[in-house]
């Protein structure tokens, strides 16, 4: 359940999640006190502020809930926990150039983490890995010149041909920018 | 006449739209603006007719060389010349009318050639074949001449547009609003509403004011910098810190991030203080304003450090405690939506609303601004950039928030026409006006944020693979519903009535 809440539609639909119930509000506050009846309201002042109240504290408490809920999600930190410690972790090391990736290796296993180290060389480049069901995984971002890669550790679960592909807007061929990762059942763990 | 007015009697239809009445006495708040105003219309119909040539482009497979020229000249040209000049044309009215000064001199003349120029250099560069997105994508517009696809001449073209559209942005126009405020003799005869910094409509255009002069001051370094290196008066080595892509790229989001919110605080304070006005009970009262002026705060202040959230897949480059902050700051300004959700609509819901197309505009255009921050904050959460950076959820947000201005401020200009141009506007074709551009623009956000949900990249010209090519199909098709809305609040200007003749056509009537 939260692995979906965490993932790109997940996105979408605490969007709409948010969306939905404020158009509910506005549409039903406008038509009800302009075509209704748009007499001034009877509402007691204290009661308006009791109830601004609950409002602001119902979205506080739900914005700290979602970003709680997050941090178990965020790459940021699995990639500094396996800088730590952990098991053994394999290498892939890119660095992109117009249009292309020089990638040290194009086949991982399952079940162990996975650091991506990537830099790009001439201009701004992204590595994004796409899980063959087409949903997108993670994406990182390269700038030339920077003396520390763009790092993510990620481990997978599924074996399959994953997509690479390159989203940060790089020239007239961007969209060609794209390569392929081989991910096999591991051996040991198995 | 002034130079303005002139300019605007002799552009062909355009003008039409926006003759500036000379019968009131109002030409000097009115002349300069008008033409912002116009000239802003202009770069809609172009570049608005570019939306549609991408999925166009994608749709017919034409050549991706054409997908990547109309994305950069949509791009910029719907933001700066016409959404910014928009905002400075119907601003600088309102201002102009709350404190009694004249709009006249060098500097709104400074303002205009600035913006338009510099759009127009930039518009020829990008014909030129120097093709860089909006946000330039630095140091691509270098690699690209060093590669061969554009010329250098291009990319000098194309940064001294920039620059000059820059200028007007981060120098011109907050020295402009300031001085209005703060400078010169108030004269009655040009009092339409006066109001103080106390009101939050006043307190909104001077907070966002300095937030462009001060957000955009790094950028101005930096662009003169590398500006004066393209032409040769300074050696390039002297400005290599300045083409530091890292240090570009973090210039760059301080300030376009501000430039939205700053974008952001001053339509909130146009609505704070258009709405007020259609009460159907007369108090002219908002709820409270002192939760409007919070509100509008808490905007400005969790703002100015949110942009860290464009950097947070550049991990660890980005250090990860920066990031975090970007994401705290970030949902932060939520809360600011939240507490003016509760004044807008508490207002209304204590007042009565009188709905005429105008207001109605400026509420439907704050709703989608909602819908859009609601995006922009859960992209702004780390874990879940990983997965939407970079994707179509991006620019439907980055459409969104400017297509969300812009029907407020069309709203507002819709509240200030009659006095611009003596003319009175038709409210079927107001109403119209707002059905089409709320089904298209909140068709065209939705279709766009599911596209970057289910990983469709932004600004790539290979729709058709893995079933994106729907979002495609979906933006095409709100996208002609959007496009069909403008073409009605055009067609409603170029048919508007003397003020006059219209009062004398009912009267008779009766
Ligand atoms: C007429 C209907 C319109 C259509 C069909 C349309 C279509 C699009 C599409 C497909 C994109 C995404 C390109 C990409 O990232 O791959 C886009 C981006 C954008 N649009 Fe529109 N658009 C329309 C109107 C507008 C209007 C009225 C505005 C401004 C008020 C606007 C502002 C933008 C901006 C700022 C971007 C971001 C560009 C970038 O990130 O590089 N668009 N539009
Ligand atoms: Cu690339």
């Amino acid at each position: 359940m939260l692995d979906f809440l965490f993932s790109g539609w997940g996105a979408f639909w605490v969007t709409m999640g948010m969306l939905l119930p404020f158009a509910g509000m506005f549409w039903y506050v406008i038509h009800r006190k302009s075509v209704v009846d748009s007499g001034p309201g009877t509402t007691p002042r204290a009661a308006m502020s009791r109830l601004e109240g609950y409002w602001l504290t119902a979205v506080f408490v739900i914005f700290v809930t979602i970003n709680l809920a997050s941090l178990k999600f965020m790459p940021i930190i699995a990639t500094a926990r396996a800088a730590t410690a952990g098991p053994p972790v394999q290498e892939v090391a890119v660095t992109a150039t117009s249009w292309t990736y020089e990638m040290s290796s194009r086949q991982v296993e399952t079940g162990k983490p996975v650091r991506f180290s990537a830099r790009a060389k001439d201009t701004q480049h992204g590595f994004a890995v796409y899980h063959p069901d087409g949903r997108m995984l993670f994406t990182m971002l390269m700038m030339p010149g920077v003396s520390k890669p763009t790092t993510v550790v990620h481990t997978f679960s599924d074996p399959g041909t994953y997509k690479i592909r390159c989203l940060e807007y790089c020239g007239i061929a961007h969209h060609g920018m794209k390569d392929e990762l081989t991910v096999v059942k591991s051996n040991a763990a198995t | 006449m002034t130079i303005a007015s002139t300019i605007i009697a002799g552009t062909p239809v355009f003008g039409r739209m926006f003759s500036v009445d000379k019968s009131t006495g109002l030409e000097e708040i009115n002349a300069w603006p008008a033409l912002m105003i116009m000239a802003s219309f202009i770069w809609l119909a172009v570049a608005g007719l570019l939306g549609l040539v991408m999925p166009a482009t994608q749709m017919f497979d034409l050549d991706s060389g054409h997908f990547y020229t109309t994305l950069t000249l949509h791009g910029a040209a719907l933001a700066f010349p016409f959404s910014f000049q928009l905002m400075v044309g119907v601003g600088l009215h309102r201002s102009g009318g709350c404190v009694g000064k004249p709009i006249t001199g060098w500097l709104p003349a400074m303002c205009f050639i600035t913006m338009n120029l510099g759009a127009a250099l930039l518009t020829v560069a990008v014909l030129m074949g120097f093709k860089v997105s909006l946000v330039v994508m630095f140091p691509l517009p270098l690699v690209g001449a060093q590669m061969g696809i554009w010329s250098m001449n291009a990319v000098i073209l194309g940064f001294t547009g920039i620059y000059l559209v820059l200028a007007c942005m981060i120098l011109l126009y907050p020295l402009l609003g300031l001085s209005m405020l703060f400078f010169g003799k108030k004269r009655q005869d040009l009092v339409l509403s006066e109001r103080s910094l106390n009101d939050p409509g006043m307190l909104g255009m001077t907070l966002s004011a300095l937030t462009l002069l001060i957000a955009g001051l790094p950028l101005v370094v930096v662009g003169t910098t590398l500006l004066l290196a393209l032409y040769g008066v300074i050696p390039m080595s002297m400005a290599a810190w300045a083409a530091e892509p890292v240090v570009f790229q973090y210039c760059f989001y301080i300030f376009a991030h501000n430039l939205m919110e700053a974008m952001a605080l001053m339509v909130s304070s146009a609505m704070y203080a258009t709405l007020p006005l259609y009460l159907a009970d007369g108090t002219r009262k908002l709820f409270s304003d002192k939760l409007a002026n919070t509100a509008l705060w808490i905007l400005l202040l969790t703002s100015v450090t949110s942009f860290l959230h464009h950097f947070i897949t550049f991990y660890p480059n980005q250090p990860a405690s920066l990031s975090y902050w970007g994401n705290i700051m970030s949902w932060g300004t939520g809360i600011g939506a939240a507490i003016s959700i509760f004044t807008v609509l508490a207002t209304i819901w204590q007042h009565g609303l009188r709905a005429e197309p105008g207001i109605i505009a400026v509420l439907l255009g704050w709703a989608l601004y909602i819908l859009d921050g609601a995006s922009a904050i859960v992209t702004s959460n780390v874990a879940w950039a990983y997965v939407l950076h970079g994707t179509m959820w991006q620019s439907g947000h980055t459409m969104t928030v400017i297509l969300a201005m812009s029907l407020m401020w069309m709203g507002v200009l819709y509240h200030h026409y009659p006095v611009i141009t003596g003319r009175k506007l038709d409210p079927a074709l107001g109403t119209w006006f707002v059905r089409l551009f709320t089904v298209g623009g909140f068709g065209a956000a939705i279709a766009m944020l599911a596209g970057g949900a289910a990983g469709m990249p932004r600004r790539f010209a290979d729709w058709n693979q893995e079933g994106w090519m729907v979002y495609g199909h979906m933006i095409m098709i709100f996208g002609l519903i959007l496009g069909a809305s403008f073409v009605v609040y055009a067609y409603n200007l170029l048919q508007s009535r003397d003020l006059n003749e219209a009062m004398g056509q009912r009267v008779g009537a009766t």
